[in-house]
This record gives C-alpha cells, structure tokens and sequence, in this order.
C-alpha cells in the first residue's frame, strides 16, 4: 500500500497538471458524462420508457453533473485560486451591468474613507509619528517645569543644567528651543526656521548625520557664545549647495556671524517639534551672540525660555523618571527658593506635550476623527441597504444556483467578493481624495508666523490604515446581506418566480434598522456640528475691549539682524516716522507684542506697594510693552492718569499703566496713580489705569494685567510689532509697511503682515476647524443619511406597486396611498431622531467643555436638528409616494 | 434536487469495486463499470453513476488505473480504463483490509445479536 503522504504527494501533482490545462480537461469529463448519460437513456428506453421519461430517468441515476464537474475541479485544480478568480471575473461583470449602483457605492464609500483616510494623516503626522526621522522615538519624552499654579512653563538654562547633570533614568537630554534666523550675506537674508540645541541634541534622537558629523567634542560644553558651527537639512543642503559634499566647511552667514557647517541631517529628518520641518540647528550655547544679549540669559534661572527634550534610559519606564525628576525638581525649589520655590516638573509624552501644534490640534483632531468616524458608520449602512436592496432583486439568481448545486458558503464568497471589490474601488478613490487634502493640514493652523509643515503623510501606516478601514466596511456593510443570500428558500423563491413579491420580511427589518440608526446618526452629527457652530459665533461675538477694524500689523525679527538696544530704538522711531506720513494713516504705534496671540506672551513677578499676597498667590503678571499711543490706537479706554510719551525713556524714572482689574485686585482702597510696583529690580511708578481687554483668547476670564514703555525695558530679542490705523483699505497699509521698512532696512523684514482683526479671526483658529469641519462632516452624513432613506422608501414603493393598484381600483384615494407611504417614511425618521437625539445627550457630556457660554443640550439646536431631519424625510418619503399615487391600476395589475 | 447523495456509497468502497472489476473484467469504459456494478449488486446499492466517474479520476491521479481513448461496443469514441501493476498490489491491499474490517464489523454484529437473543 501506498503511503499516504505519497499519494497526496500524487494528488498535488495532479492538482498542478490540472491548474495548467483546466479547460480542456473540462470539456473531456463534460463529453464523457454525456456519453453515458446517453447511454443510460438509450437502456431505458430499450426497456419500454418513452424518450422523456428515459432521459429524465438516466438523468436521476447519474446524478447532478454540476455538482460532479465541481469535485472534479476540486480533484483536479486548486479549486480556491481558481474560485476566485472566476469571482473577481463575475463581480467585475455584475459591478460593470449596474453602473449606477457601482457608482452611488463608490463614490460613497470615497467619501467616508477619504474623510478618515484625511483626519488619520493628520492624527498620524502631529500625534503618532512626532518625531519622523529619529530613532526609538517612543523612548523620547518631553520635560516640562511647572509653575506654583501647576501651569506648565518652558525651562531655564540652569534648570536644563541640574535636570542633565543629576537624572539617572534620563540617558540623555537636549534642549530644542525653535527661533527664526536670518541667514544670509549684505544683499539680502532669508528667514530660516532653526532650532538652537544641546550638544547632543541629535543622540537623543538617535539621527546619524547623511554626511559631515554633528556637535562633539568642546561644541557639547556649556561655554557659550564659543562654538559657531552649525547643521543643515537635507532640503537646506539640496537647494543651497546642490547636495555637494562641498558644503562641509562651509561658512553660512547667521544673524550676521558667520558660522561653519560641520553635517547635513538625514533626508526625511525635520527636527523635534511634530509637524513642523526646520533647517537649521545651531548650538543653544550661542545664544547670547545669537540674539545680542552677551551671556545672561543662560545664566539667569528665572529666565525660563527652552523646551527640553530627554531619552529614557534603557529599562526606565516614564513612571519611574517622572517620579526621580519630581524629586530633583523638589530639591531645586529649596535649593534655589528665591526664583524655584514651589515649583516642579514633568515628564510627558511627546504628542501630549503643550509646546508645539500638537497641544492646539489634540482636541480638535479627536473630535473630527470621532466625527469621520460617524460619517463612515453612516456609509457602512447605506452600503449595507444598497446592498441588501440588490440581494433582494438578485434572490432568484441566487435561488437558481442554489438549485444547481452551489453551497451557501459559495454565495457568500460570492458576496463578499463584490463588496471586498466596492470597498477597494471607493479606498483607491478615497485616498485619492486623502492626497489631494494632503497638505490641507495648514488650514487647520493659525494665520501665525510658524515653520513650514512637512507635507501630509502618505506613508505605510496611512495606506495599512485605509486598507484595514476598506476590509472592516465591506466586512460591516456585507454581512447582512451575506447572511441574507444564506437564508434563501429555494423553493419558496422559485415558486414565487411569476411574481417580484415583497422580500422576506426579515430582510425588511434589517434594512429599517440600518435606515433608523443612519437617521440618528445622521442627527447625532448634525446636533454636534450645531452646538460647534453655535459656540463659535458665541465666541466670535465676544468682544476683545479693543478696536481691530482699520487696523494692520506687521512684525519684525530684531534680533536676527543682530541689533543692539539702541539701533533698535532708531529703528522703531525711524519707522514710526515713515508710516505717520503714508497717506491716510491715522495713527502708528508699536508693541512687543499682539493681544490675542495664541502664544502666552510674557510676564513679570511683581511686588505691589501696599498689597501683601496670600501665601501661594501667583504674583506672575502679564504685561506688554508699548510705545505712546497704544491705547489711543487700539481704541482703549483711559480712565484715568496719562498715556505714555517719548520722554518715558530708559533715562527717565520707569514708569507703569494698569489695567482696571489690576486696580481691583490690588489697589482696592483707591490712591492707584503715583503708586509704586516693583518688577524687572526697579520700582515704576502707576501713571494711568485703562479699561480691561482680552489678552490672549477671546474665552478667558478678566485677568490683572499691565503696560510699561517699550523704550524703558526693550530688549531685542523680545517681538516687535507695529500698529497702523488707516482711513483708507487696510491692504494698502500693508502694503506700506513693507515697502517702508524694506526702505528702512533691508536686513529686517517685515512679517506676518496682516490685518489685525483677521489675526484675531486666527486665535479663534481651534473653535474655527471643529465649526467649519463638522459641519462638512454633518453635511456629508445628512445627505447620505436622505439618500438611505429616500432609497429605502423608493423600493417598498416598487414593491408594493401592485399592491397600491389593487388598494386604488378598490376605491382608496391617491391621498391614503400617499399618507401611507409618508407615514413609513416619517415612523423611520421619527425613531431615528429619537435615538440620535439621545445619543447627543450623552455626547454632550463629553463635549460639553469644549463649548462656550452655552449649554451642551441646547434646545434651539436640538429642535431644530430634530425637525430638520423630519422635514427632510418627509420630503424623501414624498418623492417616491408621489409615483404610488400615481399609480394607474390597471398598469399595475398587469405589471407582473 | 440537493439530497440524492443519500445511495453514495460507502467512502472508498467504490474506488475498491472499481478495482477490483477492472481486474476481472479488463478494460472497461465509464458505463461499462457501472453496468456491471449494477448487475453485481442487483438492487442492493443505489448508485449516483455520475459519482464514478470522480472515483475513475481519483484512481488516475493515484496511478492504479490508466486511461486510453477508444472505440466502444457501440462504435462510438470512448474513454477505456485498465487496472495498472500498482493497481494490482493496490486491489490486493484493500481487498484484504475490506475483508479483516468486515469480518471484524459482522463479529460485533454477532455480539449484538447473542446479547439480544
């Protein structure tokens, strides 16, 4: 006897003998199956049946040929490959005969799964793959000092310093402080995004240079102002020295030192900050020469100014380091109280982390995903009853190869062959549309001067993620009507084959189901992107205590043309002189900083004469520093006491303006002019109060805040923004500032000139994306949700076309056919609001926090959402009950 | 109609009975077979006819029987089969096992019986 792994070995061989030739060998079996059924009938008439019964009678000896022919198959070829094949060519056909259903389930599809695919590259570029470039990025953590308030703020030099030197579970740990550099000869500069850095910045991101080398050696030391090298990116590399080895050695004019490049990063590194692409990095120890502030600002511990970035050493969770860092951090605030009592520090993820874009799109990126999420549950659904809608219609197919032998398993197959098919037809168009929306990420940021955003990613994991998503909706959207093709009677359908009948009642119930749950989503999305919308004209119509119509701003970048102090005072009166005599300019000022900036801005620690805070009181007070004129600009009240003038000079006594709430927290018992504040080591002295004004967001609460003379306190590297009024079009005023300071001087370019009441529209920026995307989103999903329904509505009012012709010739009126149809439409929509709107509850209560000044169930929202959607579906329902009133009777009857 | 494998044979046995017919009969196209099957086993086993023709395939595939065109009783184009010397060893093979499990099987039976009684 033969062993049996030799005769499967035969089987196999055979199988592949057969795969190579299987149609002939068809052909052969069929004739010889013929053959003997002819025989057969050829015997049986012999004994004395007639010519039909002896066939029919060979044909019940012999059995089923189809069913034979497919063992056959099943002996002689790899019977799934073959299967397939022969599905995929069947699914083509069928997908190809019905253009219009191929063509609504495409371009559906695209839309959900081009929406995911979009929001998932976003997600993916800012919050899942931050640091793109770098080794074990998931080792690498963010470290954030925290103020007393438990507010996160940037770390100091010093800090920086103990953190590095004292850390055990910390491997290692850089500082990334991102700054705009001019780099450049006398003819012109251009601005290049950096980011200054420790030495060994680039072995806690684990990057290897693409040529040339990176800091070493004395470059990691904390001397400063000693090490004048500096690191290009591949694309700084590729379009200044044509990715020639040349340019190791180079010498690159930087805020007007020259520095030499030592390394180029490798193709694909952007620097550590997610989002964001940077080109060059330059030791943090040049700071002071960097900025022209000599060497104190590294060496002053309150100066908190530095993002750091740290590898967790091998076998350290983050736990484990945040908990040694507390305890560092701890020993500091008593080591060094005067300027670190009471604060501490953390460890976070870097997608967590607040500095950088992540922080501002987290939130709205989590909304919208859920939201697309909807959007593609909603698809799913209308994918299922389209499909559903089709296995009804093709049950007599199915039902006649059933008869003809074919396994349920094998319609399933079937099925989900055609669905799997849709779903890759909707994804590749989908990611179409994902590419095409690919770099839309921008339009998502603030109009805010920022380094240029890498380009969406469309990697791997984005086109893993789209073919997981087309496999789970056909999986979603194909089951039911799978199941459904399963449980077709034969013999049931094909005694109905005269008549198109109602489909199994089963079927029907799926498919209300599906249309009810795509209602409430419907109406679940449409309450969301109500409320978004709602909250942001809430937040729209607050008003900011200040003018911002007529008004342009430009800012300038001092410190990367390597001003002093005073050549930036020229500067600015210069300018000042210059804008004044533009035609139609009412007024032009100058501060170091714009209100409402998304961007904290700076503050002092203050002493109040008179005032004595309670024992954790933060003391730590906004402020800007302002040129005469300020308030008159910006059309701020002053209450009492004077504005600022010219002669408020660094050689005049300092002096300070309050605002009303800073006069109400501090000064409540009257006497605020000629009071006295210490900040910056000198006393100013109160000379005017002027009314409150938002300082950093629309949203937040009325906060003590202060004013101090530009000329008293300006730094270089501290911002400079320029304030015009006009009479005249707000671009024009644009215009003119860049043409002026361009005449001014050439080495410091104006930017982000815009107007001011549009940088405002940009602090809105978050509120802004989740109104303005969800309501595509809702959109997206109302309409689809209509078509599901109208669809729905549509068949049964096909189906039940004879029905209505024999209800009508009986005597019913047009009208009871019509409110009969209206009313099924209308129970649909009516159980669908109801569970949508209870699903908005509950996510309200989630949501509820990111809403301003308005509740999370507001009833003007919710009704009208409910009754949108009713009136929608009543409309749905009409078009198609329209056609039943219609109905002519006698066509009707005579319709089957 | 999905239910007429109700007379298939017992699994293997046709391929035996193919074999051993073969043997006997020496080459036999596809009706010739089920003909004889039919005479031998009178009315005692409902054949699916249809079903030998997979079991003359399997019997190819495994190199016990061999295939060549020819022309029948009846002067038509026919496929005839004959037992190879494989087949032979193999036909010896399984009749000796049919008959050990079948003696083993009527014995139990037996057993069956004597408890009854």
């Amino acid at each position: 006897m033969s062993t049996r792994r030799e005769s499967r070995l035969r089987a196999f061989a055979a199988k592949v003998r057969g795969f190579l030739c299987g149609r002939r060998r068809d052909g052969e079996f069929d004739d010889e199956m013929q053959e003997h059924l002819q025989l057969l009938a050829e015997k049986f008439a012999a004994q004395g049946m007639s010519r039909e019964d002896a066939t029919a009678a060979a044909r019940r000896q012999f059995g089923n040929t189809t069913l034979l022919q497919e063992d056959r198959r099943g002996l002689q070829t790899f019977s799934s490959v073959e299967a397939l094949w022969r599905d995929l060519r069947f699914g083509l056909r069928t997908l190809r005969k019905n253009p219009g259903f191929t063509a609504i389930a495409v371009l559906t599809l695209a839309l959900g799964i081009g929406a995911n695919t979009t929001i998932f590259s976003w997600i993916h570029s800012v919050l899942l793959n931050s640091l793109p470039g770098a080794g074990q990025p998931e080792r690498v953590v963010e470290l954030e000092s925290l103020a007393t308030s438990g507010e996160w703020v940037p770390t100091s030099y010093l800090d920086f310093r103990d953190f590095r030197d004292h850390l055990k579970l910390v491997e290692s740990m850089s500082v990334a402080q991102p700054m705009a550099l001019a780099v450049g000869n006398d003819v012109g500069v251009e601005r290049v995004w950096s980011e200054t850095v420790s030495g060994n910045f680039f072995d806690v991101l684990r990057v290897k240079p693409e040529i040339g080398r990176f800091f070493s050696g004395v470059e990691r030391d904390d001397a400063q102002n000693a090490h004048a090298v500096a690191v290009i990116s591949h694309s700084f590399w590729h379009s200044h020295y044509n990715e020639s080895a040349s340019a190791i050695g180079a010498i690159l004019r930087v805020n007007r030192t020259p520095y030499t490049v030592i390394g180029v990063a490798p193709n694909g590194f952007h620097g550590s900050m997610a989002g964001l692409s940077f080109d060059l990095w330059v030791p943090a120890t040049m700071y002071g020469q960097l900025t022209s502030t000599g060497t104190w600002m590294l060496k002053d511990r309150k100066n908190r100014m530095f993002r750091v970035l740290a590898r967790l050493a091998p076998g350290a969770t983050v736990e484990q380091a945040r908990s040694e860092l507390a305890s560092v951090a701890g020993f500091m605030a008593k080591a060094d109280a005067d300027t670190n009592q009471g604060m501490s520090a953390t460890l976070l993820p870097v997608w967590k982390a607040h500095y950088g874009i992540q922080g501002s799109l987290l939130a709205p990126l989590t909304i919208l995903f859920g939201a697309s999420g909807v959007v593609l549950l909603i698809v799913c659904a209308n994918i299922a009853n389209l499909l559903l809608v089709r296995s009804a219609d093709r049950r007599k197919e199915f039902s006649i190869r059933v008869a003809l032998g074919a396994s349920p398993m094998r319609l399933v197959r079937q099925l989900s062959t055609e669905v799997l098919m849709l779903a890759t037809l909707g994804s590749v168009a989908g990611l179409l549309i994902a590419g095409w929306l690919g770099g839309s990420l921008r339009w998502l940021l603030p109009l805010t001067e920022a380094p240029q955003l890498q380009s969406g990613a469309q990697g791997g994991s984005v086109l893993v993620f789209t073919a997981g998503l087309a496999v789970a909706v056909a999986a979603l959207a194909g089951i039911g009507s799978a199941l459904h093709a399963t449980r077709n009677n034969v013999s049931e359908t094909l005694k109905e084959s005269g008549r198109s009948g109602t489909s199994g009642t089963q079927s029907n119930r799926l498919r209300s189901l599906l249309v009810t749950s795509e209602v409430a989503l419907a109406v679940t999305a449409l309450i969301g992107a109500g409320l978004f919308v709602k909250s942001f004209y809430r937040v729209k119509s607050i008003q900011p205590g200040f003018e911002p119509n007529q008004v342009a701003i430009a800012k300038f970048n001092l410190s990367a043309a390597n001003v002093d102090a005073q050549q930036a005072d020229a500067f600015c009166r210069q300018l000042r002189e210059r804008l004044e005599r533009q035609p139609g300019v009412t007024a032009v000022t100058y501060a170091d900083y714009v209100p409402l900036s998304l961007g904290e801005g700076s503050w002092e620690d203050l002493q109040v004469e008179g005032y004595v805070p309670g024992p954790s009181e933060n003391m730590k007070i906004y402020r800007n520093l302002v040129a005469p004129g300020y308030f008159e600009l910006m059309k701020i009240p002053l209450i009492e006491g004077r504005d600022f003038t010219m002669q408020d000079d660094s050689s005049h006594p300092p002096v300070m303006i309050v605002t009303t709430e800073f006069v109400r927290r501090f000064i409540p018992h009257g006497g605020v002019l000629n009071r006295r504040v210490f900040g910056w080591g000198q006393w100013f002295t109160i000379v005017g109060v002027v009314q409150d004004s938002k300082i950093h967001r629309l949203t937040e609460n009325t906060r003590p805040y202060f004013y101090v003379p530009i000329r008293q306190i300006y730094r270089p590297e501290m911002g400079l923004a320029f304030y015009l009024r006009t009479l005249g079009s707000v671009s024009e005023a644009m215009q003119s500032i860049r043409r002026e300071s361009q005449g001014l001087d050439a080495m410091v370019p104006a930017t982000g000139v815009m107007p001011l009441n549009e940088w405002i529209a940009g602090s809105l920026f978050g509120q802004r994306i989740a109104a303005s995307l969800l309501s595509v989103l809702a959109a997206i999903a109302f309409v689809l949700a209509s078509i599901g329904l109208y669809g729905m509505v549509a068949y049964t009012v096909a189906q039940r076309t004879q029905e209505f012709g024999i209800r009508l010739s009986l005597g019913a009126q047009p009208r009871e056919v019509l409110g009969l149809i209206v009313k099924q439409g209308l129970r649909f929509a009516l159980a669908g609001t109801a569970v949508g709107v209870a699903l908005a509850v509950l996510l309200g209560r989630v949501l509820g926090s990111f809403l301003v000044n308005m509740s999370a169930t507001d009833p003007l929202i919710f009704t009208g959402a409910a009754v949108f959607v009713i009136l929608l579906a009543l409309v749905a329902a009409a078009i198609p009950a329209r056609k039943a009133m219609r109905v002519d009777p006698i066509v009707a009857l005579r319709y089957e | 109609m999905m239910d007429t494998k109700k007379s298939e044979v017992l699994q293997g046995t046709l391929d035996l009975m193919i074999l051993k017919t073969l043997h006997a009969l020496g080459p036999l196209h596809g009706f010739g077979i089920a003909r004889r099957i039919e005479q031998v086993s009178r009315d005692v086993l409902q054949l699916n006819e249809g079903t030998v023709y997979t079991s003359l395939l399997r019997l190819q595939q495994q190199g016990w029987i061999a295939a060549a065109w020819g022309t029948s009783e009846h002067n038509r184009k026919a496929k005839f089969y004959s037992i190879t010397k494989r087949g032979e060893k193999q036909l010896q093979v399984e009749a000796e096992n049919w008959e050990r499990i079948a003696d083993v099987i009527s014995r139990v039976l037996k057993l069956e019986a004597e408890r009854e009684s």
